[in-house]
């Protein structure tokens, strides 16, 4: 069963991991807020972000990694993205436009405001993918056969 | 909007077909999940070569990433197969049935699908919502119509979608309860 020990004795797999993970999750944010100019959006930059959590847990130990990253924070992420979008969804109703209504985020008095109310969509599509994948994986890691 | 190259095109379809194969038939689950990251990774490439890279992205992250990873651990808890053979098919004479009968009903109206990237197809026609939505975007300052219309146009379904994916969380965490490791 992986996980259950640290690998410490494979240098070359924990130095590797330690070295590319935080350019996979820089990446996956990246491409999590940089959907509205290029490829991306937050469902693809919230499964990079999750691989980059799944490879730290192959190298370093499920048990360990998860101790870093508690399940139960990770539910909190969760939901935070979901009401995150919510709130922008809801907030275009207290503007005084439709429910989900870009255009009226488009007609405030800031420049660019449609792209920021997107991209708060976007981080909280990120979040919840992000920690719903990487809480399957610790969940379905620990289960017992 | 040039064509794909039909030789990396072929070559792509036969590592996506042979690796299928493989899945298909290997013994040992381990082998068919690892090749079956493989086939992913050509499938995702395939969908960058036929300027989809929306979805190649997610092909990549999901299939060759995140599925492979969670059939990794799930396989973790089975035990390996016995004996030497490492290749084997096992028809079923109802699943051919079924597989066939789908695949020959996809693939009779394979004939009435548009070319790929023929400007005369009915998504780029006059009135068609294609054409809305690459007008109506610029006036969001969003450069991506991909993202535009999965949060602008269609942010209900989207909505819906993260709500379904915060909904299997909750599943999982239902249905495997687990125990502490200690």
């Amino acid at each position: 069963m992986p996980g259950e020990r640290p690998y410490t004795d494979s240098v070359v797999v924990t130095q590797t991991v330690r070295a590319v993970v935080p350019f996979v999750v820089t990446y996956g944010v990246f491409t999590m807020l940089h959907g509205t100019k290029s490829v991306g959006g937050g469902f693809q930059g919230g499964v990079v972000v999750a691989a980059g959590v799944v490879t730290l847990a192959f190298a370093f130990g499920v048990t360990q990694t998860r101790a870093a990253l508690n399940p139960g924070t990770l539910a909190t992420v969760a939901a935070g993205g979901l009401l995150l979008f919510a709130a922008v969804a809801t907030t275009s109703l207290a503007l005084g436009g439709g429910f989900l209504d870009a255009g009226t985020y488009a007609r405030l008095p800031v420049s660019g405001a449609a792209v920021y109310a997107v991209e708060l969509v976007e981080i909280g599509i990120g979040l919840t993918v992000a920690s719903v994948v990487s809480f399957a994986f610790f969940t379905l890691a620990r289960a017992e056969p | 909007m040039t064509p794909a190259p039909a030789l990396l095109v072929a070559a792509l379809l036969v590592l996506v077909l042979g690796t299928a194969v493989v899945v298909a038939t290997a013994r040992d689950v381990l082998v068919a999940t690892v090749v079956f990251g493989a086939y992913s990774l050509g499938l995702a490439i395939l969908w960058v070569v036929f300027r989809a890279p929306d979805v190649g992205l997610t092909e990549a992250a999901v299939g060759a990433g995140v599925t492979t990873s969670l059939f990794l651990v799930a396989i973790a808890k089975t035990a390996p197969p016995t004996g030497d053979v490492a290749f084997s098919l096992r028809w079923s004479p109802r699943a051919l049935l079924v597989g066939s009968g789908v695949v020959l009903v996809l693939g009779a109206s394979l004939p009435a699908l548009p070319a790929v990237g023929d400007p005369g197809a009915p998504a780029f026609g006059e009135g068609a919502a294609a054409a809305f939505y690459l007008a109506d975007t610029a006036r969001f300052g969003i450069d991506n119509v991909v993202t535009a219309v999965l949060v602008v146009y269609r942010g209900f379904d989207t909505f819906g979608e993260i709500a379904v994916v915060f909904a299997a969380g909750v599943a999982v965490l239902l249905v495997l309860p687990g125990r502490e490791v200690s």
